[in-house]
């Protein structure tokens, strides 16, 4: 049989112990599922989504309201941006409370920390496409972050959205970031991530002279087991995608008068923002908008480097001993970002 | 490392190796060329610069003692005793519009506040509201400049 990518990714045999859904959770498979119906029903809303102020959220209005499942085909897309942050969010978690990181991983956890940057980025600029009256704040604060960064911010500010006024200009850079841009990097990534995951010896699981249980399970029964997950969340997908909408809300004006008096209504971060929208009531915008939130992404990027190495046969075992600062490490961090975050919806 | 062990590694490096380094330093060279050039292409300014002057119409529109806000600036103008007064209604933490209340002017963003003449409540905002530079034109017009 002519090799190939997939027979990569499924060898004849593999561990039991490297499928057992109490030990991946199957969040890494989950996430590479939304990403495929992401791409799919994302190129589908583009043969009628128009990328220009004056047109964008009556396109999105067209699509929600007068295409053919248009509605179920955005709504599709909204969730499973939603879901894609959440699944990602339980694998990085997995992956640290397990000691899956440490070498020979160690490459493969930033591949993977790189995509859920990326893919963070993605759920923002996707939300900024609405051109609501929503979107207007949480663009210009944000835009108008990246503006207090010495010495490079203008120019990032000039390559995010092209240096105009966020409310009244800049939606075509976020549409060509958001459906090119970010989404070539997270294919690349995206397949390099999987290629090595069998590269570096499959799922991490305790190397064989140590294993308890030898077991092997057949690429049929992996397949099946792939697919059982793809169809437990496609009908979680449908079930939400038919009965809980994505948010829409009025076009924004395009005058920058009547924009003030529209915005003002709602000034709140997308969900995931709310976090870092909370920390910057406490002060300057540059420490508690940029400092903190990539020192916190290069302390989490770190995991692997600066933290004893587990022991070998810890590796894949949930909550090791030998693992424990980094396991204190993530989970301080989530607790941080979660508490941030119902701070914010306290108000 | 000594002297002498610099010197014998030196001449250790093979034709081979050489060539290795040197097509390695080209590649990093043109990757970092391409990257550059990619992010000065990405950086041009491609979006109209904000508007910075403002005809608000003739000074007769606001009388001795009124407060008017201007939301296309936005801009409250103030007439009292020693003259007009604009004073700037961006936040001068993130930027958004500012909104009056009964001590003066709220923030939506994050919850920054500042009194009548602009001068920071509470944070996180730490910078006053801007007073912006006004002319009145020959034919009695105000003109608001906001840089
Ligand atoms: C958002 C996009 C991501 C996708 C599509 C993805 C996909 C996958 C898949 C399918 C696996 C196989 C194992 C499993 O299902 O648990 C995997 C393993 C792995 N992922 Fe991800 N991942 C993503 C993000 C991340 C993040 C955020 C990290 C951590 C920073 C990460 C680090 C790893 C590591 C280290 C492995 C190997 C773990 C092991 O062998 O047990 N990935 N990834
Ligand atoms: S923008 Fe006004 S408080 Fe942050």
């Amino acid at each position: 049989m002519r090799p190939s990518f997939f027979h990569h990714l499924h060898p004849p045999t593999i561990p039991t112990a490297q499928a057992r859904w109490r030990h991946t959770l199957a969040a890494g498979g989950t996430a590479i599922f939304l990403m495929l119906i992401l791409g799919v029903t994302g190129i589908l809303e583009m043969f009628y989504y128009i990328p220009n102020p004056e047109e964008a959220a009556l396109s999105v209005q067209t699509i929600t309201y007068l295409v053919p499942f248009g509605g179920f085909i955005r709504n599709l897309h909204y969730w499973s941006a939603q879901l894609l942050l959440i699944v990602s969010a339980i694998h990085l978690l997995r992956v640290v409370f397990t000691a899956a990181y440490s070498h020979p991983r160690r490459f493969n956890y930033l591949l993977g920390l790189t995509l859920f940057v990326i893919v963070i980025l993605l759920d923002f600029t996707g939300y900024i496409l609405r051109w609501d009256v929503d979107i207007c704040y949480p663009l210009l604060t944000g835009t108008n972050l990246l503006k207090t960064i010495p010495l490079i911010g203008d120019a990032l500010h000039r390559i995010a959205i092209g240096g105009g006024d966020a409310c009244t200009s800049g939606l075509l850079r976020m549409y060509v970031w958001h459906i090119f841009g970010l989404t070539l990097p997270v294919i690349i990534l995206g397949v390099w991530h999987a290629f090595r995951v069998r590269r570096d010896g499959g799922i991490a699981v305790p190397p064989p002279q140590v294993r308890t249980d030898n077991a092997r399970i057949s690429r049929n029964e992996l397949v099946r087991r792939e697919v059982l997950a793809m169809f437990v969340i496609g009908i979680a997908l449908i079930l939400l995608s038919s009965f809980a909408p994505a948010p829409i809300a009025p076009a924004m004006p395009t005058t920058p008068a009547a924009i003030g008096a529209a915005a003002s209504q709602s000034a709140r971060a997308p969900w995931f923002f709310l976090w870092v929208q909370q920390m910057l009531k406490w002060g300057d915008p540059f420490i508690f908008g940029i400092v903190i939130p990539i020192g916190i992404l290069v302390l989490v990027a770190l995991i692997p480097y600066i933290f004893p190495k587990p022991a070998d046969s810890d590796i894949g075992t949930w909550f090791p001993k030998s693992n424990r600062f980094a396991q204190i490490t993530i989970g301080l961090v989530s607790f941080i970002v979660i508490l941030l975050t119902l701070l914010a919806n306290a108000k | 490392m000594n002297v002498t062990q610099w010197k014998n590694k030196m001449t250790d490096l093979s034709r081979r190796d050489f060539l290795k380094l040197i097509r390695n330093g080209f590649l990093y060279l043109s990757g970092v060329l391409v990257t550059g050039g990619l992010l000065r292409f990405l950086s041009y300014e491609s979006e109209p610069k904000r508007k910075t002057e403002f005809d608000i119409g003739s000074a007769d529109n606001y009388p001795l003692g009124s407060r008017t806000s201007i939301p296309e600036i936005p801009a409250l103008l103030i007439h009292t005793e020693s003259g007009y007064t604009a004073l700037s209604l961006t936040c001068t933490h993130l930027g958004c519009t500012l909104e009056p209340n009964e001590t003066g002017f709220a923030c939506p963003c994050h919850n920054s506040s500042f009194d009548e003449a602009g001068n920071v409540i509470h944070g996180p905002a730490v910078k006053p509201l801007q007073v912006l530079r006004i002319e009145i034109t020959d034919d009695g017009n105000i003109k608001v400049f906001t840089a």
